[in-house]
């Protein structure tokens, strides 16, 4: 891959970590943060926010798993069908989503 | 590509995603601190007060959140190092 695209590929691995990184945000303020009543995060509030966040990786992490593993049966199997029934109308989809960059959360449990 | 051009792509990337999580935090905070009421076109002392908390705990959470990827992120290299290193030796 020459640099060009591989700086590409980079930064849209950078661009879905901080969407990610976003929606982890709203989704565990909203679960977690319940009471507008002070300012400051309680102590439940942040024990929950940990929690959430640790879950939410390793979520991904085997969201990510599954995906990687199943990924190729599908591609070879409508491989196959478009095979068996001519070439395609359409292209397929661009196989798997972004690798991960660096510093996102590694693959794997 | 050149560092210059990698650092304002890298800004626009941050800008970007700024907007975003302003855009989710003003959804996150209108749904918490403004009932869906619209008898009145004032915001209420108390919704005033509720947004103000809101977009402070969110940020709040949002710098919490960071860290803790930051963390996560650092144990699984580690994690990672140490398999490969033990699969290396092995």
């Amino acid at each position: 891959m020459d640099p060009a695209a591989e700086h590409r590929q980079q930064l849209r691995s950078l661009r879905d970590f901080l969407l990610v990184y976003n929606r982890m945000t709203e989704l565990c303020f909203r679960h977690c943060v319940c009471s507008l009543n002070y300012r400051l995060l309680t102590g439940r509030e942040e024990s929950c926010l940990d929690s959430c966040a640790a879950r939410l990786v390793r979520a991904n992490h085997r969201l990510m798993s599954a995906y990687v593993g199943l990924v190729p049966a599908l591609l070879q199997r409508r491989a196959a069908e478009h095979g068996a029934a001519g070439p395609p109308a359409v292209p397929g989809p661009a196989p798997g989503p972004a690798a991960p960059s660096p510093d996102a959360p590694g693959a794997g449990t | 590509m050149d560092p210059l051009r990698a650092q304002q792509l890298a800004a626009e990337l941050e800008v970007e995603m700024m907007a975003d999580m302003y855009n989710r935090m003003t959804q996150a905070c209108h749904r918490k601190c403004v009932p869906p009421l619209y008898k009145e076109s004032e915001l209420s002392k108390g919704e005033c007060v509720c947004l103000d908390r809101c977009v402070a705990k969110y940020l709040e959470v949002h710098e919490r959140m960071g860290k803790k990827l930051t963390e996560l992120s650092l144990q699984d290299e580690e994690l990672l190092k140490r398999m490969q290193q033990g699969s290396g030796s092995a």
